[in-house]
């Protein structure tokens, strides 16, 4: 479904994703986890127009969308649910849906009512607060409501950056129940996450992302028991690499 | 549809697009956490970055036998010591041994390739397999008992006896799978043909050759000898791995896990890529190791790749494996030997360097050696029979520890030994 080849990306001078290449199945979740600064962030925004690249290719679907605009990308069937949710603080839940359904216009009414009861099925405390303003929502519920806005355009992959950010644990698990969720109801998901654990225990395969570079694959499951990917999590590096050599 | 790249290995293009996806993983975690990767490829000014296709393969470096050697013991392992569950020694063909580590992703990954090239000659749970490798594959025993293991068949794990009591188990244990190389299956064949033992008493149906090629007519002759079906396995010990490519039910050409391992064909001499079906030295990086990652590492196995695909379902690139060597390495019973590292060996136990000599596979009795001729001169030479029976026999003590493969030692008059070994009878 999405195929990335050599992808280079950044900004003004600085070359964040450095030959970055990996592939997306159908109906697949796929993490990228990494520290801070590896180009977590910077590859979603690439792949979603954001951010231009500024050599390799992004096949998404067999077409390659590296030199497409932004607003193009969406209605293509691939969304962002960007870092920090971005809703629209000043409009009621409902209206934040309807907007994300924009691409829908075309369909008629009737295909966006549906797609609101499928928001509110899946979100129901999004139903129970479909008059309220986005603002007046808890961290966990606007984050529910940027999934469901971008969820409303009907995409075959939802990228998702760092879902998880500033979120109790309790309510990190409901976000990462509705991603296997969406998974389960025939979405491709592209995580982006630091809580590493958390994501590799949802996806079903991952890349480690480390300066722009990708140095590591592999099954989710055999990289929750990796003891390098367990070594980063924990924040320890390859300062005493010699350590037992010498 | 299939890309093929400039060392024409065919692979398909959703592979090869897998494959190119962890040959850059590999390249980067080498060049960042190996030293001798990493100054080797700036040296170049290349940076993993350049490689941004399977074409861009050919413009790294090789890696020899040599380097494994000189960066004996820890020096090529890309984790930290920590990280690592398991270290093998192989014999090495230097002065040093190849000392290689394993995490414990690696040895799952060893398990499984072992376990999948196994069951494609239809080992199951209601075989007994019986290992007979010499002590210079001794890993390999353990790789093919842990894959054996995983596929819940009986495991009659390598030990090392005697040919009589190797029978003696083969007969009364009932194995129906036996692992060895062509050279031991040849000296067991033999021997049952030999001593007229009925073949009604063994119980085998299939016969895993590895460690070296066998051709043709060996291979019908122990199909019928033992009355099994040969099915033929590539490893190297240097990894070590003994079921990296693996014949399928065609008996044809051998299927690369490519999956774990990107193959390439180049010429010996010049070290340039060859087109696809050309006969040269297989040359190969892999994939998936995180231990101990070899890029291009030069094999010095004669093969070539097959282009048509297998009527098989599985399409793994295809190599067929040639009995010839492009380097000066002498296979003796699967184990590779170099003339320097026993010259080193002959040199040590003499105390001073033979001035001619010369080591070559030999066969007495249906077992093959290596056997080592060393020209007579009078240093070596000594009028008392015990002393120069004491010099060879401290030789061959000593090339067969760090060979693992049995060897003679013979003094010869120096015009024989530039004459070179007698020809073998086929």
């Amino acid at each position: 479904m999405l195929k990335i080849l050599n992808l280079q990306a950044g900004y003004g001078n600085l070359k964040v994703l450095k030959n970055v290449s990996m592939h997306v199945a159908r109906g697949e979740i796929v993490t990228i986890i990494g520290a801070n600064g590896a180009g977590k962030t910077t590859l979603l925004s690439t792949i979603a127009g954001l951010l231009k690249a500024t050599a390799g290719e992004i096949r998404f679907e067999d077409r390659n969308i590296a030199a497409l605009a932004a607003q193009k990308i969406p209605a293509l069937g691939c969304v962002l649910v960007p870092e920090g949710r971005q809703i629209f603080a000043d409009l009621s839940v409902e209206e934040n849906l309807i907007l994300g359904g924009h691409v829908l216009r075309r369909n008629g009414r009737r295909e966006l009512a549906r797609q609101l009861d499928h928001q509110y099925a899946l979100f129901p405390i999004l139903n129970e607060r479909r008059h309220q303003f986005a603002g007046t929502l808890s961290g966990g519920e606007q984050q529910m409501l940027a999934m469901g806005r971008a969820l409303m355009s009907k995409p075959s992959l939802i990228m998702m950056d760092e879902p998880s950010t500033g979120l109790a644990p309790l309510i990190v698990q409901d976000i990462f129940n509705v991603i296997v969720r969406m998974r389960d109801e025939g979405k491709t998901v592209l995580l982006v996450e630091q809580n590493a654990k958390a994501a590799l225990q949802v996806a079903d395969r991952g890349y480690v992302l480390e300066t722009g570079k990708v140095v590591l694959q592999g099954r989710a499951r055999e990289l929750l028991e990796d003891v390098e990917v367990k070594r980063a999590y924990l924040g320890k590096d390859y300062g005493d690499f010699y350590d037992g050599r010498e | 549809m299939t890309a093929e790249n400039e060392a024409n290995v065919c692979i398909p293009e959703e592979r090869g697009h897998l494959v190119l996806e962890h040959l850059q993983s590999t390249l980067n975690r080498a060049y960042r956490n190996v030293a001798f990767h990493r100054q080797r490829l700036d040296a170049r000014q290349i940076d993993p970055a350049d490689i941004q296709s399977l074409d861009d393969v050919p413009r790294l470096p090789f890696l020899t036998r040599k380097h494994l050697s000189e960066n004996y013991p820890y020096d090529l392992f890309a984790v930290p010591l920590r990280d690592i569950v398991r270290i093998h020694t192989a014999p090495g063909t230097a002065s040093n041994p190849t000392v290689s580590g394993y995490t414990r992703q690696d040895i799952v990954i060893w398990e499984t390739m072992v376990a999948t090239a196994l069951e494609n000659a239809g080992v199951g749970p209601e075989d007994i397999l019986q290992i007979s490798l010499d002590p210079g594959l001794a890993n390999w025993g353990r790789d093919y008992k842990s894959g054996a293991e995983a596929l819940g068949a009986s495991v009659i794990p390598n030990t090392l006896l005697s040919i009589e009591k190797q029978l003696m188990v083969m007969r009364d244990y009932r194995p129906t799978v036996l692992v060895t190389t062509p050279s031991y299956a040849r000296q067991v064949a033999m021997k049952i043909e030999r001593d007229t033992l009925p073949l009604d008493d063994f119980r085998l149906k299939t016969l895993i050759l590895t460690g070296e090629p066998a051709d043709r007519d060996l291979r019908r002759f122990l199909d019928q000898a033992l009355n099994v079906q040969c099915w033929q396995h590539y490893g190297l010990s240097e990894i070590p791995g003994p079921a990296l490519a693996y014949e399928c039910g065609n008996h044809s050409c051998l299927h690369v896990n490519d999956e774990h391992f990107f193959p390439e064909i180049i010429d010996p001499q010049s070290g340039a890529s060859l087109p696809a079906g050309e006969s040269g030295e297989l040359v190969l990086t892999t994939l998936t190791t995180r231990a101990y990652p070899l890029i291009r590492f030069r094999t010095g196995d004669r093969a070539r790749i097959v282009t048509e695909p297998c009527s098989c379902d599985c399409r793994l690139a295809r190599i067929e494996w040639l009995t010839e060597r492009t380097d000066r390495l002498v296979c003796i019973r699967g184990v590779k030997v170099h003339q320097q590292q026993v010259m080193t060996a002959v040199e040590n136990a003499l105390g001073f360097k033979p001035q001619d000599s010369c080591l070559f596979e030999s066969r007495y009795e249906d077992k093959t050696f290596l056997e080592i001729w060393i020209a007579v001169e009078d240093a070596s030479f000594s009028d008392e029979i015990k002393m120069l029976e004491l010099r060879m026999k401290t030789i061959r003590d000593r090339i067969q520890e760090s060979t693992g493969v049995p060897v003679i030692v013979r003094l010869k008059e120096r015009a024989t030994v530039a004459a070179g070994p007698p020809a073998t009878e086929p």
